[in-house]
């Protein structure tokens, strides 16, 4: 027995490169319960953009990705553990859960151990100033997307709003922050109202949206699906015919499908391919390698995250986590599919393109690929 | 007052889909004394069939059948598969088996058709609203309103004069008595399980025509309803599981429109508890089993 151990050892150390050929890549992510919508497509772009990098040769020709994988199942203790774990095994960089608050149960591991984390699509400002110099968002603002939608409505002439936001969570909660600048831009916001992620019925607030005369010009959610659908036909069925403004959660198929009560609906979000567009690009691939349609930018956003991972490891020259970090701090410009991402200057929220999407007869109809007034942006709101 | 009105519409027609769902719940705990927790997974079940059908381009009138028998095939199935090993075991195993059976399903669910929520297409007049003497009513609040009413009359007749309705009752009131009268305990639990499919997949179709999507983990929130509504109403007892979704539906939307908008973040806990206050003044539920075993201390 001792000599089978010792010949398999020896074969597994023979066969595995050299630690410097590959970055070792930990995916802390959730591939079941709530969050799986939103990480699964992210992870399944990562694993194209790895599988394309490898294909060539690796990062640079020479470093192949290697990729250590854990279900967090969207809790915020499964996380811990599972970046507790992919720390142990000595992995290089980590991939963190989409939203920010199973993020942060990590953000203190990441930190002592010294490796830097991005998370796949989280998008709450709060993120890295709470999670510390190891944790990256891969994602346009809440305050940001906030501040191009608000910008472009009140340019619209829109004047008067109304915002439903839920305190679940930091992502639901970019209303807020839809006020702030409505108000900044000398709009009114004429009510609010909160809902609870999976809530039942909106035909409540619906109502009480439908009693305030006049209506307001526009309306403002950050709610996704399920709520999302529910509560604006409720709020047409109730015979408010107001500009609804969303954010990039409903940038999915079931929005597009909704049929008139969506028509002309406004909302924020990560990309949109365009002719000749790194997205249109990223698009084509996709359906290559797995055969059917990208249904949501999500994919994409894998894909610049691994392209983020590339150009850090091409700065820094090695795959050593703190200088890994610092590469990804200073990263200027970097080509993704849906945007430039920049890390220099910023406190590990990137800065991206946000793109203001319109429903037209059920289809994408790009408004605009807007850059926000830096003044405009409100502070990330602690919680 | 009109505003008092229009709320009370919106309460009703939730009201009502809590009713099917608590109603559903309560015919399974009447005869077997379990709660099943996969119940929800029946209206996600129900869901797909409607998104498939949408996609094979089935008409929504035929769908709307379909999913509702796929709901009671599915119930059928879970008893026949699930429950029935662990019938005679005790009411913690059976609970623990229904949890098991809801996240199987669900795992399956996102491992086998999506992990995101899928469109389902919803024919535009549901989307509709009618003005009814200054009201504004939503096309799919009174079909929401009408099915229960139609679904609610219906059982009501069945378990007056039909055959397995009456089998049904004395089974609910005594299981080894009815035995003895010759009444099959398969069949019975079988119907049981059937017609809280059907109730289910009611629910589904309100549910998601509503929604217009479903995802894997639609059946959480309703079955957490339909239990809060069951116990309300008076757990086993099926006039309290409709009184119950009623009540709950009330509560939830009468809190969301009059609560001051500073305690709208707590809307949840006020409502649970007056939940809570209705127990503590009518412990055994609003209308209390006839055969509800339980002493009140």
């Amino acid at each position: 027995m001792k000599h089978f151990l010792i010949a398999t050892t020896a074969l597994t150390l023979g066969v595995l490169p050299a630690s410097a050929d590959t970055l070792k890549l930990g995916l802390a992510t959730a591939q079941t319960g709530g969050l799986a919508p939103f990480d699964a497509p992210v992870v399944e772009g990562i694993r194209i953009a790895v599988d394309e990098l490898n294909a060539a040769g690796g990062i640079g020709g020479d470093i192949l990705i290697e990729m250590v994988e854990r279900d967090v199942r969207s809790d915020a203790a499964q996380t811990a553990i599972a970046v507790q774990e992919l720390v142990d095994e000595g992995v290089e960089a980590i991939v963190l859960p989409c939203d920010a608050d199973p993020s942060l149960a990590a953000a203190g591991i990441v930190a002592d151990a010294g490796i830097p984390s991005i998370s796949t699509c989280a998008s709450s400002p709060t993120l890295p100033l709470i999670g510390g110099e190891y944790v990256f968002a891969n994602f346009p603002g809440d305050n940001v997307q906030a501040t191009v939608s608000a910008s472009w409505a009140v340019e619209q002439g829109h004047k008067t709003a109304f915002i439903l936001y839920s305190p679940d969570s930091q992502y639901t909660t970019m209303p807020l922050y839809f006020g702030d600048v409505v108000t900044a831009l000398g709009g009114e916001v004429l009510g609010e109202a909160t809902y609870n992620i999976g809530q039942p019925d909106f035909s409540a607030i619906a109502t009480q949206i439908a009693a305030l005369d006049p209506h307001p010009d526009m309306v403002m959610t950050s709610a996704y699906e399920p709520d999302f659908p529910s509560f604006i036909k409720a709020l047409r069925a109730a015979g408010v015919t107001s500009q609804v403004i969303g954010s990039d959660g409903i940038d999915s198929p079931t929005t597009f499908g909704l049929g008139d009560v969506a028509e002309g609906v406004v909302f924020t979000t990560a990309g949109h391919a365009t002719e000749g567009s790194p997205l249109e690009a990223f698009n084509a691939l996709y359906e290559e390698t797995t055969g059917a349609a990208s249904e949501t930018v999500f994919n994409a956003v894998g894909y610049d995250l691994v392209k983020v991972l590339e150009a850090a490891v091409g700065v820094a020259g090695s795959t050593e986590p703190g200088a890994l970090r610092d590469a990804i701090a200073g990263l200027e410009n970097v080509q993704g599919a849906t945007s430039l991402i920049t890390y220099a200057g910023t406190d590990g929220m990137p800065v991206r393109e946000v793109t203001l999407i319109r429903v037209t007869g059920g289809m994408r109809d790009l408004v605009g690929q807007l850059a926000p007034d830096a003044s405009l942006i409100p502070a990330p709101r602690m919680q | 007052m009109d505003l008092i009105l229009q709320q009370s519409v919106n309460a009703v027609a939730l009201g009502g889909t809590y009713a099917l769902l608590a109603l559903g719940l309560a015919m399974v705990f009447s005869i077997m004394g379990l709660i099943n927790f996969a119940h929800g997974e029946l209206m996600t079940i129900a869901g797909y069939v409607l998104m498939y059908c949408g996609l094979a381009s089935v008409p929504f009138v035929l769908a709307v059948p379909l999913a509702i028998l796929a709901a009671m095939a599915a119930a059928m199935a879970m008893e026949r598969i699930a429950f029935r090993p662990v019938r005679n075991a005790s009411g913690a195993t059976m609970l623990v088996t229904s949890f098991a059976v809801a996240m199987i399903l669900q795992v399956v669910f996102q491992n086998f058709i999506s992990v995101r929520s899928q469109p389902v297409a919803i024919p535009d007049f549901l989307g509709q609203s009618v003005t009814l003497g200054g009201l504004v009513i939503g096309v799919n609040k009174i079909v929401a309103i009408l099915a229960t009413l139609v679904m609610l009359v219906t059982l009501e007749l069945f378990m007056k004069r039909q055959k397995h309705g009456i089998a049904m009752r004395a089974a609910a009131e005594d299981f080894a008595v009815a035995r003895l009268m010759g009444i099959r305990a398969n069949t019975v639990i079988s119907a049981a399980f059937a017609l809280s499919g059907l109730l289910a997949g009611v629910a589904a179709v309100l549910w998601v025509s509503q929604r217009a999507s479903v995802d894997p983990l639609m059946g959480f929130t309703p079955v957490l309803k339909a239990f809060i509504a069951a116990i309300l109403g008076g757990l086993g007892s099926l006039r309290g599981a409709v009184a119950g979704g009623f009540l709950l539906g009330f509560i939830e939307v009468f809190l969301a429109a009059f609560l001051p908008a500073d305690w709208q973040a707590f809307r949840e806990p006020i409502g649970l508890s007056l939940v809570v206050l209705v127990l503590v003044v009518r412990p055994n539920g609003l209308i209390p089993a006839a055969t509800l075993k339980a002493v009140k201390v």
